[in-house]
């Protein structure tokens, strides 16, 4: 029990950094490879301002997200004017670099031994409202005219210019919002694994979070919150496949991307009003 | 009244000119073509006057206001909007969101009203959806409202195009050769549109087009481009007598 309990704390942690990475590649067309920089930026604000500066719990969150949004607006002003390629790299760069900082920092982050002895303060009922909610402010986003320039920004850049949407300024926006639901994640992060360390979230968990959204269908919420939460939860049920658990994962992938290049889910999202229509059909 | 008035326009790409000293004046509530042949520099017009490419010398007013080095999103939020030669919809939304993006610089709501989906929200993107539907049964394509743009036939994707830029309400519309690859019965139904929205939607446009019948017939006033400088302009009337013209784009047989 405490086992599956562990699992589910943890397939719905990165559930939540899956859902920051849906808004900015997903739907936004962001190719973005410091998601794990943000992430780890969160987790050591968060616990540091808990153990060194002896700050309330909810005052910790709401600096790491703070420190998320800024950190993001920094890294944003340059390179949201990139295209492609070149904001993939910008932001690999951005996510090693959080690393290497956070190794040589020593004094204040504890260098490569990490921080221990962050408490417990989080559990599933948290982390499990925290997926709701941000689920619902995504939603509420991708179905109004936030979303709409979202997905043209990502269709056809020079025609969503020319209908009026200010797109560098929009990215910015997408980049922030993400930055700061990436952090909070982190933030969650520390105070349920209690210990963090700099190679926790290095460039492959950014690229995970990518595929997954992929995966799952880069028009689809649903999509990349059911993938998140069997991508993670197959890692920890699978552990004793030992070493063929990547490859089964990446056969899957594969497969996917193969017979399904939308994505499993495609466009397709669950909404209340599908969920009555079953209930109804059901009766 | 002048809607739009472009003074000595130039734009050069690497040494070659693509435009030279292009001036225009766009009245109000009337038609104006730009022709010329290919690679005579009428799209990168368009492009100039919609902030596509920043202008080399020159200078471009909207009502009086200039707008040479407004960005293109603000130009558009200012009353100008375009279709494309090849069509640029977005092919992850569906019709119906097509023309709800267009709207988007009308709509008042604030990114924070829109994450909680307020009241104001729920109101304002009824409108838009009742807005939206009602531009497409006026194109007469009510039935695609839940089609992807590139599940349509390509007649209909380029009626989507000219929906979808009449959704932004502009005051000046410019279409980039809204009449290509139209068979010549879809070319007609075009001028019959084209005509009727100016009447009823007080629009002015400007056209850039090959197919002579349609320019000749819609345009009160002609520009002709050749090599990027302006070698005529006037009636049709009077392009069609036009030497220089008839040497250059027209061919002898005209």
């Amino acid at each position: 029990m405490e086992f599956y309990l562990k699992v589910l704390e943890i397939t719905c942690l990165y559930t939540i950094l899956v859902l920051g990475a849906y808004l900015m590649t997903g739907l936004t067309g962001l190719f973005s490879l410091g998601q794990g920089g943000f992430v780890s930026i969160g987790a050591y604000t968060a616990a540091i301002a808990y153990l060194k500066f002896h700050l309330p719990f909810p005052a910790c969150i709401a600096l790491a997200i703070a420190m998320g949004v800024v950190v993001g607006f920094v890294i944003g002003l340059p390179t949201l004017r990139l295209h492609r390629d070149y904001f993939l790299l910008v932001t690999f760069g951005f996510g090693e670099m959080v690393r290497a900082a956070l190794l040589h920092l020593a004094q204040l982050t504890g260098g490569g031994l990490g921080v221990a002895g962050i408490p417990k303060l989080v559990g599933l009922p948290m982390i499990i409202l925290s997926i709701v909610v941000i689920t619902l402010i995504i939603a509420n986003l991708k179905r109004s005219r936030f979303g709409r320039d979202c997905i043209a920004i990502r269709d056809d850049e020079l025609a969503a210019t020319l209908m009026g949407i200010p797109v560098y300024r929009h990215k910015m926006k997408v980049f922030i919002l993400s930055s700061a639901i990436t952090s909070y994640g982190g933030a969650l992060y520390a105070f349920v694994i209690m210990f963090i360390e700099p190679n926790l979230f290095n460039w492959l968990e950014s690229a995970k979070l990518i595929i997954i959204t992929f995966v799952g269908g880069i028009g689809s919420i649903t999509g990349a919150i059911v993938t998140s939460v069997v991508y993670y939860s197959f890692g920890e049920f699978f552990r004793f496949v030992d070493v063929w658990r990547d490859v089964l994962l990446a056969i899957g992938v594969l497969l996917v991307t193969i017979f399904r290049p939308q994505g499993i889910f495609g466009n397709w999202e669950l909404t209340p009003g599908k969920l009555r229509f079953w209930r109804r059909k059901a009766v | 009244m002048e809607v739009l008035k472009v003074t000595d326009l130039s734009k050069n790409f690497g040494g070659v000119a693509a435009v030279e000293g292009f001036s225009m004046i766009q009245r109000e509530n009337e038609i104006t073509g730009i022709i010329g042949p290919n690679g005579a520099g009428k799209t990168t017009v368009f492009n100039l006057i919609t902030g596509v490419y920043p202008v080399d010398t020159g200078r471009i007013w909207l009502y009086g206001t200039e707008t040479t080095r407004t960005p293109a999103h603000a130009i558009t939020a200012l009353g100008i909007t375009r279709t494309f030669q090849n069509i640029r919809l977005f092919r992850n939304l569906n019709v119906l969101d097509n023309l709800k993006v267009a709207f988007g610089v009308k709509t008042h709501y604030t990114f924070w009203e829109e994450m909680a989906r307020l009241s104001r929200v729920r109101r304002e993107e009824k409108e838009v959806v009742n807005l939206a539907r009602s531009y497409l049964a006026y194109f007469g394509m009510e039935k695609y409202a839940d089609y992807f743009p590139y599940n349509l036939p390509y007649g209909l994707q380029r009626r989507l195009e000219l929906a979808r830029a009449l959704m932004a309400t502009p005051k000046l519309l410019l279409l980039d050769e809204p009449g290509a690859g139209l068979n010549p019965r879809e070319i007609r139904e075009l001028m019959g549109t084209l005509l009727k929205i100016k009447e009823e939607k007080l629009l002015s446009m400007i056209v850039v087009e090959h197919h002579m019948e349609l320019v000749m017939n819609i345009c009160t006033t002609l520009h002709v481009l050749d090599f990027g400088k302006k070698i005529a302009e006037g009636r049709p009337e009077e392009i069609k007598k036009n030497e220089q013209v008839l040497q250059a784009y027209l061919g002898d047989e005209v």
